[in-house]
């Protein structure tokens, strides 16, 4: 039947797997829908990352827990707390201190300190009583810190899972190709990585992190390390299986049989014929990674401190539920986690089935 | 969908068993395109009859046989409003589903060509038959388990008994077609659809599930509904004929007819483009020969005068094989690797500018032999002499420059295409590694003039493999060893997953190559009836061993070793 | 039979030694010196010193290596670091509240998901089944937090069906009181991906010819999916079942912190957070051979469910 498919390219003009597979994405309506989701998501952390948007994120702008401007008259209680207790301390004097001063040989510097932050005090503009999406607990708008947390944490998901189908791929072909000791010695590296629990792995490389002053102020590349160094194995079973399969096809055989080297034959020939197999599963990794890095931020193990993500969004969102402020939850949560992550994996979907080479 | 139809009386006992009237199906490969399969196919199968429905790849046969039983994929299958299949009166594509079921696996009833991937591979044999009976006769556990032992038997399984209780795997493959059949007869069905129910077996097995189906039919009463693309094969067994190409039918009448006198010239190239065993004209007719004239089959064989074929003592030898063993290793036991001999100890001489024919069933070790030739499987012993060096213990770097020089062709030409590459990085990638021509442009002349040598327009230098068909494919394939230039080519079953048609083209090709570049081929292949046409030796090979080998001529006339002698008998019948 | 077992045991050996190589270099090479992370604060150097002599990492670092050796095969990993009991205490007090939580997670996330996913891929290609894809990948895509922290805050706090935390000592109490919660999340969690990966099982299987051959004998599309189509999907679920066998010990360790159940999932993070060396180690070390366990019976199940793999 396949040949009786009908030709879809103008005369001439000869279309290759991938525009083929373009072609019947741009027929997916679902596939197209969330492309297009995606690719706003990616300018949107682009313009992020490149300080255009969400930048003074770690300013404090609006009151505490500032309702969302769409319901401005919700009760707010915190944000009276902590607004009684401000004008309470702009009105005490500062010199309640005085009776120390004698004794203090650093009073002097104290005092200028005291000064410096007054000054600054006065100069902060009026905290806004409503925020786009409203406030965090010290005012912070909880719009920029999901466009923030959105940078980081799809960064973390997509380096990661790069990271990881990389050395995948590497070890999948390496094994799946050259067999023997080659496919023993990574065999053998593949069943002990993956008797270990996956999560289990992470922790105890967490563990050991957090107990290394040297490897602990790395950052984001700590996380994005743990994650990819762990996360190859799922890929290596995959591209060594396609590999062994595809060493016994004819056509390798007959790169061979021209003279074609083991490289070639490897990369050159077999790769692109595995390459959408590879994509699906970066983009699975993609959606695990996120998952991962916000669950792993959320117990503290993750981004840090000085950073935001989802994962720790929604660390905060679990206290603030309670008294009723939901909207860092709903932020974070669904409209930017899960919004991304759904449109991802409909996407990975969609191309599944476009890259899917019926048509050999 | 209309169902119109179910309510169009037929009179009481029609003399036709079943009736095909003007069966239109489609395939929806999207929102908007539907791709036709069959257009009006009519023909009819009247009681007690044998029908076979010939055609080649894509003409709708078993699309066909598959809207009879009702099984065509429900959500791409399109059928036309004034299509009908009618068996006792029911309009069987429009009936109910209830209605449809009592008539399927117990009235009407089908064997498929792969007998073992058509088995439910976890369910013991005798499950399998005992179910049919279960469900259309309502038999007990025990009577329908007595039942399913006398099936086997009359199948011809030895042990029925003991066979119920084994799985598909454990059968081989000619005894699972059997179970098959078993499992089709059990609830004595009025028409058995047979869908190449041979062409995944061996010769000589083929034979013998030919005469059972031909037995059963006489001691059932049933008809056959024969489904194949190798019209030869139907000659002795069908009453009628129904030759189909595109979805449309070209011709239908008596079997007597058909063979003596096809009015179609479509039939009569069918006929006439398969070698034969007893002519070998220099050069096969193909399907544009009789399109395109009105000559008569015979006359059309004339045209083509006889090739004479054999080796003489003065030929150069091209290539000298001795003593070749290659053994794989089955893990058995705790730690042991017992050794199953894939080829053992094989030697023959390939003279130049000759063919060397090597013929053998599934499993014989051919097409191992083939590529331990060119070391793409490494062999355990004995040697491979190319002008008096032994190329299997070259060292790589001298290796490359034979690499050249011993060039293959395989089966699948679906396969052996990189699929991402354009057909003019196919034909470049070995100029370049072997540093044929000067630059890319100029390649690109040598590629241009290699695709119009066999055949191709320019055109097809920017294509990519999978806009070409079969046929097509494997000339891509046989350009692609050209632009090295080779002495040797090994053809490995390269025509077997071809249709007859395309197959006779591509012989001639090779042929008209051998001729203009003195070539020499070892040409690997099931079929005698090609390997005779083409080779000039040949050698028989079964379990790994060359249990003969000579002349072809003198293996064809008289045949020395009881297996030559049992695939010839095979073939001839 | 016998000897496939012997041999999957004997290849287990080396899988076995680069677990506890892999364990040992990452602990004793990148986790700076155990020491400074017992001492905390301290300065002083004589204390500092006592403690690695009672730890042994004066040593050099093949006794070290010996040592841990020993630990592993007399299953003694001495105490925890911070609360000083028993390593293997811990296995046994934890083990128990995170198979309580965990059994009848799986039990009803299996029966749930294969059933689910059969109605599915019998109904394929309808809006039905394109609807409840659809759902699946909704679902998993808001994380599994979300869901613990609304479905607490909804039905623990606003609706009070369910207590919002705790654990007893009572097993039954466990079970229908503080359980049904956890269990309850974890399972809406844990269906999205079951459903979809046990429905491209079943379709799998219907795109096999024998489906087509069941068909052709005149059974009904019930009898076709029950009797022929579930019994080749059960090779692969029952695969995958074994698999998941392990994660029944280290539990779903967000429910166990999120609801205070002393199981072991809990018991790692708070390890981690407190560089509990010992109890780490020894987690991951037995947690491994645990899943190299409930491998090989994954393979031997495997073996047993499919008649065409033979046993040598």
């Amino acid at each position: 039947m396949n040949r009786r498919l009908p030709r879809t390219n103008d005369a001439g003009a000869s279309p290759g797997v991938w525009r083929l597979a373009w072609q019947r994405l741009r027929r997916d309506r679902v596939g197209m829908a969330s492309l297009y989701v995606v690719v706003a998501f990616l300018l949107l952390i682009a313009a992020s990352h490149f300080g255009l948007i969400a930048a003074d994120w770690q300013q404090e702008k609006g009151v505490s827990f500032a309702n969302p401007s769409f319901l401005p008259h919700l009760e707010n209680r915190e944000a009276q707390q902590s607004l009684q207790l401000q004008t309470a301390q702009a009105q005490s004097d500062p010199s309640h201190l005085a009776q120390f001063r004698a004794v203090d040989p650093l009073a002097a510097t104290y005092d200028q300190v005291q000064q410096r932050a007054l000054s600054y005090q006065i100069k902060e503009p009026a905290r806004a009583m409503t925020l786009p999406f409203g406030g965090d607990k010290w005012g912070r708008s909880v719009l920029a810190k999901m466009i923030k947390g959105a940078e980081i944490s799809i960064a973390v998901g997509l380096l990661a899972a790069l990271i990881a189908t990389m050395l995948g791929t590497l070890f999948g072909a390496l094994a799946g190709y050259l067999g023997r000791w080659v496919n023993d010695l990574l065999e053998w590296f593949y069943n002990v990585f993956t008797s270990i629990p996956y999560l289990l792995l992470i922790f105890a490389i967490i563990a050991v992190v957090k107990a290394n002053p040297a490897l602990q102020s790395q950052g984001l590349l700590t996380i994005v390390l743990v994650l990819g160094l762990t996360g190859w194995t799922g890929v290596y079973r995959l591209v060594r299986a396609e590999y062994m399969k595809h060493t016994h096809r004819e056509y390798v055989r007959a790169a061979d049989a021209i003279g074609a080297s083991v490289w070639r034959r490897m990369f050159v020939h077999i790769l692109p014929n595995i390459s959408h197999i590879i994509l699906v599963q970066l983009s699975l990794l993609v959606v695990g990674f996120i998952k991962a890095e916000v669950i792993l931020s959320f117990l503290g193990f993750g981004v840090p401190v000085d950073m935001v993500s989802w994962g720790t969004m929604l660390d905060e969102a679990q206290n603030e539920l309670v008294i009723g402020k939901w909207w860092q939850l709903v932020g974070a949560g669904l409209l930017t986690m899960a919004v991304f992550v759904t449109a991802f994996s409909l996407l990975t979907d969609a191309l599944r089935d476009a890259l899917d080479p019926k048509l050999k | 969908m209309s169902t119109a139809y179910t309510h169009v009386a037929v009179a009481a006992q029609p003399p036709q068993l079943l009736r095909i009237d003007r069966l239109s199906i489609g395939f929806r490969i999207n929102r908007e395109d539907v791709v036709p399969a069959t257009r009006a196919v009519s023909f009819a199968v009247p009681r007690e009859s044998v029908v076979a429905l010939v055609g080649e790849s894509g003409s709708g046969k078993s699309v066909t046989a598959l809207a009879v039983m009702g099984l065509l994929p429900k959500d791409s299958a399109v059928i036309g409003r004034d299509s009908g299949i009618y068996y006792n009166g029911i309009n069987l594509l429009f009936a109910l589903p209830a209605q449809a079921r009592s008539v399927r696996g117990k009235e009407i009833a089908m064997i498929f060509q792969e007998p073992m991937s058509a088995l439910n591979p976890v369910l013991r044999v005798g499950a399998q038959i005992e179910e049919v009976l279960r469900t259309h006769l309502r038999m007990g556990t025990r009577a329908a388990r007595a039942r399913a032992a006398e099936l086997l038997s009359e199948v011809g399984i030895p042990e029925p008994q003991r066979r119920l209780a084994s799985f598909p795997h454990e059968l081989s493959g000619g005894q699972q077609q059997r179970v098959m059949i078993a499992m089709a007869i059990a609830c004595e069905p009025k028409l058995l659809i047979a869908d190449e129910p041979t062409t995944a077996l061996d010769v000589t097995i083929q034979q013998q599930i030919l005469e059972l189906l031909q037995r059963l039919k006489t001691r059932h009463r049933m008809s056959i509904l024969f489904i194949t693309h190798d019209l030869a094969l139907v000659k002795r067994h069908a009453d009628q004929v129904v030759v189909l190409q595109d979805g449309v039918v070209r011709e239908q009448g008596g079997a007597q007819q058909i063979f003596r006198a096809p009015r179609d010239a479509y039939t009569r190239a069918l006929l006439a483009c398969r070698p034969g065993l007893d002519r070998r004209p220099q050069r096969l007719p193909v399907v544009e020969d009789f399109l395109n004239s009105d000559l008569r089959v015979d006359a059309q064989a004339q045209a083509f005068p006889e090739r004479v074929r054999g080796v003489s003592a003065d030929d150069a030898m091209v290539l000298i094989v001795n003593h070749l063993s290659k053994r794989f290793y089955l893990r058995s036991g705790l730690f042991e690797k017992q050794p199953l001999a894939a080829v053992s100890d094989v030697s023959f001489r390939l003279p130049k500018g000759k063919t060397v024919g090597l013929v053998g069933e599934s499993g014989s070790g051919k097409s191992t032999l083939g590529l331990a030739l060119l070391r793409l499987h490494a062999a355990d012993s004995g040697e491979v002499l190319f002008e008096g060096n032994d190329i299997l213990r070259l060292p790589p770097a001298r290796f490359r420059a034979y690499k050249r020089r011993i060039q293959i062709i395989f089966q699948n030409p679906y396969a052996s295409l990189n699929p991402r590459f354009t057909v003019g990085q196919i034909l470049l990638e070995p100029m370049q590694l072997h540093g044929i021509g000067a630059d890319d442009r100029e390649r690109r002349e040598l590629a241009l003039a290699w695709l119009r040598k066999v055949g191709l327009e320019e055109a097809a230098y920017a294509k990519y493999p999978h806009e070409f068909s079969g046929g097509q494919r494997q000339r891509i394939a046989v350009a692609r060893c050209l632009t090295l230039k080779p002495e040797v080519i090994v053809c490995d079953e390269c025509v077997s997953a071809l249709d007859v048609s395309v197959q006779a083209q591509v012989l001639n090709l090779l042929q008209d190559l051998q001729d203009e570049f003195g070539l020499s081929y070892l040409f690997i292949s099931h079929d005698l009836a090609v390997v005779r046409h083409m080779s000039d030796y040949m050698l028989v090979m079964r379990a790994g061993e060359v249990v003969e080998q000579g002349e072809s001529d003198a293996i064809f006339h008289a045949p020395q070793h009881p297996y030559t002698q049992q695939l010839l008998a095979a073939l001839r019948n | 039979m016998g000897a496939y077992l012997i041999r999957r045991l004997w290849q287990m050996i080396p899988t076995m030694l680069g677990v506890i190589l892999l364990v040992f270099f990452l602990f004793t090479q990148f986790g700076g010196d155990p020491a400074q992370v017992l001492a905390g604060k301290i300065t002083d150097q004589a204390q500092i010193d006592n403690i690695r002599k009672e730890l042994g990492v004066d040593q050099p670092v093949y006794v070290q290596l010996w040592i841990f050796v020993k630990q592993v095969f007399t299953f003694d990993f001495g105490r925890s670091w911070v609360t000083k009991e028993e390593v293997s205490h811990i296995f046994k007090q934890r083990a128990g509240p995170s198979l309580t939580v965990m059994t009848p997670i799986l039990l009803i996330e299996l029966l749930l998901g294969v059933a689910l996913a059969m109605w599915v891929a019998y109904r394929r290609g309808t809006v039905s089944d394109r609807a409840v894809m659809i759902i699946c990948i909704l679902a998993m895509s808001v994380s599994f937090l979300v869901y613990i922290i609304a479905g607490q805050y909804l039905f623990g706090f606003v609706l009070g069906w369910f207590p919002v935390q705790g654990w007893s000592d009572n097993l039954w109490r466990n079970l229908t009181y503080f359980a049904p919660l956890p269990i309850l999340l974890a399972v809406l969690v844990g269906l999205g991906p079951t459903i979809r990966l046990y429905r491209s099982v079943f379709l799998d299987e219907l795109g096999h010819d024998y489906v087509r051959t069941a068909r052709a004998k005149g059974l009904s599309e019930r009898a076709v999916m029950f009797k022929h189509v579930l019994r080749n999907a059960l090779i692969p679920i029952i695969t995958n079942l074994a698999m998941a066998l392990p994660g029944l010990v280290l539990g779903a360790f967000l429910i166990e912190i999120f609801f205070s159940i002393p199981g072991l999932g809990r018991e790692v993070k708070i390890a981690v957070d407190r560089s509990d060396f010992p109890v780490i180690k020894a987690i991951t070390v037995y947690l491994a051979f645990a899943t190299m366990v409930f491998n090989l019976i994954a393979d031997l199940l495997y073996r047993w469910a499919d008649p065409r793999v033979e046993l040598r």
